[in-house]
C-alpha cells in the first residue's frame, strides 16, 4: 500500500462533512481553535472601541461626551470583556490549535468537550452583550465591588447578566483547562518526554492546573451576590452579619491567579519565538520551565495585593507583600534567559520577533512599576490612581497583547498558509509600540498628580490635560498600529507568499505538517528524540512500513505522563450536535435566570441534562469509517 | 544541533499498541473533582470569615445534631454499597452490580427525604435571610445537596446504559467514574457535618 492510499484514508476518517450539519458538529480542534480567535479578536476589537470611546471623554478636561452612567458602564463593559473573554480565550484559541499538532496527536484529548466550551465561550459573551443592549450594562467595576453592587445601589439587569455570564463563562473556562490538562499529560508524541517539552506545553499545563483550582471562588462569589441581590441573603450585608471584605477575598483569590492566566501562556509564546528567531535553543530551558510552575503556585498567594488598602492585619499585609515581590523573581527568570537567548543567538529581525521583544521591554516596565505596587506605602498612595491603570495595562498589553501578535505574525503562516507582509507588520509594530508607550506611559504621572481612576471628568486647572490629551492620541495610535495587522492580515490570505511547510526554519512539531495542516495533522505519528525535534538530525516520521500511521479508525496514541512512552489507543468521537446542543441548553438556563423566569430555568435544567445523555448515550462507528486496507 | 539518541528511532519500528485507552474519563473525572473540591474550599471559607461576625449570629440555637448524623450514616453506607458493586462489575457480575447500583440510588434518595426533614425543622429557627449564619448554612448544604441530585442523575445514567454497548468497551468504566463523584460527595457530606454542626456545637 502506498502512502497516499494512506493519506486518502486518513483524510476520509478526519475530515469534518461539509455543510451547514459538519459547520455546527464539527469537533476538529484546528476549526474550533480558528473560532476562539476570530471570537476573542472581535471580543478584543470591541472592547477597543469601548477604550476609545472613554478616552475621547477624558481628552479634554469637563468634557460633556458621556453621561457618568455611560462612562461606569464603558469601563466596567471594557474590563471585563478585555480580561475574560478577550485575553484568556484567545491563548486557548492558539493552545487549542497548536497543542495537538505540537504533540504530534491527531486532535485534543476530549473534541466534544472542546467544541463544548467554544460554544459555551461565545454565548456566554452573548448574554454579556445582551446587558448593553438593555441600556442596563454592568457598572460597577470589572471587579465589581459590594456594597455597589447590591441591588439597592445597583438596581436592574446589570449586575445579574455580569454574575450569570460570569458563571457561565467559568463552566467554559474550566472544561478548557481540564482538556488541556488531559491533553498535554497523555498524548505527546513518543519520546516527548516531561523534559523536551515545548515551553508554550509548560505555561499552558500550568495555567489550566490554576484555572482548575482558582476558578470555583469566583463562581462562589458570583452566586453569593446574586443570592444577596435577589432572594434576601446577608453575604455580603453588614446589617445582616454580612462581610462586603468576603466579595473581595474571594473575586481576588480568583483575580490574581487569573493574571498569570492571562500572562503565562503569552511568555510560553515569546519562549518559543524568540529562540527559532535567535537560531539557537532558549537559555537556560529547566529554569524558564520551573519559574512558569512556580508564578503559577505562588500566584495564589499574591491576591491580597489588590486590597491592602482595605484594613488588615500588619502579619497578612507583609506575607502578601513578600509574595508579591518574590514573584517577580521567577519572572526575572524568564526574562533573563529571553534576553541571554538573543544575546548569544544571531537574531533574525522579523515581525515577530520584533512583537515578542517589544513584549519583553513592556513586561519589564509593567513588571517594575509591579513592584512598586507591592511596597505597601507606595500602594497606599498610588491606590486608585491612573498608575494603577498604568501598571495593569503595561502588564496585560505588554504581556498579552503584543506576544499575541507576536503569535500571530509567527503561526498565522501555519493556520492560513500565506505569510504576511513583513514591511507592513513591522510599520504595524513601531506604530502600535509608539502608541501603546505614548498612552499609557502618561498614565504612571498622572496617578502621582492624583488623577482617580474610574472618574468621569477632571476639572481644569489641575494640569492633568495635557497628560490625558497624550494618553488619548496614544491610544488611537495603538488602535490604528492594529489596524495595519488586521490588513495585513486579511491582504496576505490573498496576496501572501506561500509559507511552506516550515517557513522560520522553527523547532517544534506543528511545522512538520503541511500548512495549513491537514485534519488529521502528520501521517505518521512522530517520534521525538530532542527538546528541538525539527533542528535534530533524526525523521521524526520515519515509518517505511507505516506501522505508525492509525488509519483505520478515529483514534490517537495515548503515552505516559512523564516518558511519553505510548501504551494505549484513544478512541477518538465523531462529529456531533451535542455540545452545541448542551451549551444552548445552559444558555437558555442562564439567560431564564437573568429575568427571573424560573419555569423556563428549570426547563433549561431539563434541557442540560437530556443533552448531557445525547452526550453521553454509546453510539456505534459511523459506516464511513469502513475503509477497507 | 542535538544527536539523537538511538533507542528513540529504534522506537519508531515498534508496533504501536492495540489496547484500548480506558482512563482518560478517569483523569478528566479526577480534575472535575479538583474543581469541585475547590468550590467547598470557598465555601468553607466563606463560612469561616463569616464566623468573625459570630457575635451577630442567632447561635443560642446551634443546628441538632440528630439528622446530621443518621445522614453520616446513610452517605457512608451508600458509599461501600457502591464500592462492592464496582468490585462486582470488575469480576463480570454484571446483575450485581447493578442491584448495588440501584440500592445506591435509593439510598441516596433517602438522604435527600433527611435533608429536606432536616431543612423543615431547622427552617423554624433559622432561614437563608434571617442573617449572614442562615445565608452560609443554607448555601453550603444546598450546594452539597445539588451535587447529591447531580451524583444521582450520573448513576442513574449508568444504570439505564444499554447492554449492547461495544464489548471492547467495559460497562466498568462509567460505573467507575460517577463512582469517583459519588465518593467525594460522600466525603464532602463528611466536612460539611464537621464544620457545621460539630464545630457548632461544640465551639471548636
Amino acid at each position: 500500500m502506498s502512502t497516499a492510499t494512506v493519506e486518502q484514508r486518513l483524510q476520509k476518517i478526519w475530515e469534518t462533512p461539509k455543510g451547514l450539519w459538519g459547520w455546527f458538529a464539527t469537533v476538529d480542534h484546528k476549526e474550533i481553535g480558528v473560532r476562539y480567535l476570530v471570537t476573542a479578536f472581535t471580543f478584543l476589537v470591541i472592547g477597543g472601541v469601548e477604550a476609545l470611546i472613554m478616552r475621547l471623554q477624558l481628552a479634554r478636561a469637563d468634557q460633556a461626551l458621556l453621561t457618568p452612567s455611560m462612562y461606569d458602564q464603558l469601563f466596567t463593559m471594557h474590563g471585563v470583556t478585555m480580561i475574560l473573554w478577550y485575553a484568556s480565550p484567545i491563548l486557548s484559541g492558539f493552545a487549542n490549535y497548536l497543542i495537538p499538532l505540537m504533540i504530534g496527536s491527531r486532535d485534543m484529548a476530549f473534541p466534544r468537550l472542546n467544541a463544548f466550551s467554544y460554544w459555551s465561550f461565545l454565548l456566554s459573551g452573548v448574554l454579556l452583550y445582551i446587558a448593553p443592549c438593555l441600556g442596563q450594562a454592568p457598572h460597577g467595576g470589572w471587579f465589581a465591588y459590594v456594597p455597589l453592587t447590591n441591588i439597592a445601589y445597583s438596581p436592574g439587569y446589570g449586575m445579574d447578566i455580569y454574575a450569570l455570564s460570569i458563571i457561565y463563562l467559568t463552566i467554559s473556562t474550566t472544561a478548557g483547562a481540564i482538556n488541556f490538562i488531559v491533553t498535554i499529560l497523555r498524548l505527546r508524541a513518543p519520546g516527548m518526554t516531561i523534559s523536551r517539552m515545548p515551553l508554550f506545553l509548560y505555561s499552558t499545563l500550568t495555567v489550566s492546573t490554576v484555572i482548575v483550582f482558582a476558578m470555583p471562588s469566583l463562581t462562589v462569589a458570583c452566586v453569593f451576590l446574586l443570592l444577596d441581590r435577589h432572594w434576601g441573603t446577608h453575604f455580603f450585608h453588614v446589617a445582616g452579619g454580612g462581610y462586603p471584605l468576603l466579595w473581595q477575598a474571594l473575586f481576588w483569590f480568583w483575580g490574581h491567579p487569573w493574571v498569570y492566566v492571562i500572562f503565562l501562556p503569552a511568555t510560553g509564546m515569546i519562549s518559543m519565538i524568540i529562540p527559532v528567531f535567535s537560531r539557537r535553543p532558549i537559555v537556560g530551558y529547566p529554569y524558564v520551565a520551573i519559574s512558569t510552575v512556580l508564578t503559577g503556585v505562588v500566584g495564589f498567594s499574591v491576591f491580597v495585593h489588590h486590597m491592602f488598602a482595605v484594613g488588615m492585619s500588619d502579619m497578612a499585609m507583609s506575607f502578601f507583600s513578600a509574595g508579591s515581590m518574590t514573584i517577580s523573581i521567577f519572572t526575572a527568570v524568564q526574562v533573563f534567559a529571553w534576553i541571554a537567548t538573543v544575546w548569544t543567538g544571531r537574531p533574525v529581525m522579523t515581525t515577530a520577533m520584533h512583537f515578542a521583544m517589544g513584549s519583553v521591554a513592556l513586561l519589564v516596565i509593567g513588571g517594575l512599576n509591579g513592584i512598586f505596587t507591592a511596597v505597601i506605602p507606595v500602594d497606599w498612595q498610588v491606590h486608585d490612581t491612573y498608575f494603577v491603570v498604568a501598571h495593569l495595562h503595561y502588564v496585560l498589553i505588554g504581556s498579552n497583547v503584543f506576544p499575541v501578535f507576536a503569535a500571530f505574525y509567527y503561526w498565522i503562516p501555519k493556520i492560513t498558509g500565506r505569510l504576511m507582509d513583513e514591511k507592513l507588520g513591522k510599520w504595524s509594530f513601531w506604530v502600535m509600540f509608539i502608541g501603546f508607550n505614548l498612552g499609557f506611559f502618561p498614565m504612571h504621572l498622572a496617578g502621582f498628580a492624583g488623577m482617580p481612576r474610574r472618574v468621569y471628568t477632571y476639572p481644569a486647572g489641575l494640569g492633568l490635560q495635557p497628560l490625558n490629551m497624550l494618553a488619548t492620541i496614544g491610544a488611537f495610535i495603538l488602535g490604528l498600529g492594529m489596524l495595519m495587522s488586521v490588513v495585513n492580515l486579511i491582504e496576505s490570505l490573498r496576496h501572501g507568499r506561500v509559507a511552506g511547510k516550515n517557513p522560520w526554519n522553527a523547532d517544534s512539531l506543528e511545522w512538520e505538517t503541511d500548512s495549513p495542516p491537514a485534519p488529521y495533522g502528520t501521517v505518521h505519528i512522530p517520534t521525538v528524540a530532542s527538546r528541538h525535534p525539527l533542528w535534530d538530525d533524526h525523521e521524526e516520521e520515519y515509518d517505511p512500513d507505516n506501522l505508525r500511521t492509525l488509519d483505520y479508525d478515529r483514534v490517537t496514541l495515548a503515552s505516559t505522563w512523564r516518558d511519553a512512552e505510548p501504551y494505549a489507543i484513544s478512541k477518538m468521537p465523531m462529529e456531533t450536535l451535542a455540545p452545541l446542543l448542551l451549551a444552548i441548553a445552559l444558555f437558555i438556563f442562564f439567560t431564564a435566570m437573568v429575568f427571573e423566569l424560573l419555569w423556563i430555568a428549570l426547563a433549561g435544567v431539563i434541557l442540560t441534562f437530556a443533552a448531557g445523555c445525547f452526550w453521553l448515550w454509546p453510539r456505534p462507528r459511523p459506516a464511513r469509517l469502513e475503509v477497507s486496507a | 544541533m542535538n544527536t539523537v539518541a538511538n533507542s528513540y528511532v529504534e522506537n519508531v519500528h515498534k508496533p504501536l499498541p492495540t489496547v484500548l485507552d480506558q482512563d482518560r474519563g478517569t483523569f478528566a473525572m479526577l480534575l472535575v473533582i479538583f474543581t469541585e473540591l475547590f468550590l467547598f474550599i470557598s465555601l468553607f471559607f466563606s463560612y469561616f470569615m463569616l464566623e468573625n461576625n459570630k457575635h451577630r449570629w442567632s447561635f443560642n440555637n446551634p443546628p441538632k445534631l440528630g439528622y446530621a448524623l443518621v445522614m453520616v450514616v446513610v452517605l457512608v453506607t451508600s458509599s461501600f454499597v457502591l464500592h462492592w458493586g464496582e468490585k462486582q462489575v470488575e469480576k463480570e457480575s454484571r446483575l450485581a452490580g447493578r442491584i448495588a447500583l440501584a440500592a445506591t440510588i435509593v439510598i441516596g434518595l433517602v438522604f435527600l427525604t433527611l435533608q429536606s426533614f432536616e431543612y423543615l425543622s431547622h427552617w423554624k429557627t433559622l432561614a437563608p435571610y434571617s442573617d449572614s449564619y442562615g445565608s452560609i448554612f443554607y448555601a453550603i448544604t444546598t450546594f452539597h445537596a445539588a451535587h447529591v441530585i447531580v451524583g444521582l442523575l450520573l448513576l442513574s445514567y449508568v444504570l439505564a446504559l444499554p447492554r449492547y454497548a461495544p464489548a471492547r468497551e467495559s460497562p466498568y468504566r462509567p460505573y467507575h467514574v460517577a463512582a469517583m463523584y459519588w465518593h467525594f460527595v460522600d466525603i464532602i457530606w463528611l466536612f460539611v457535618v464537621g464544620i457545621l454542626y460539630i464545630g457548632a456545637n461544640y465551639h471548636l
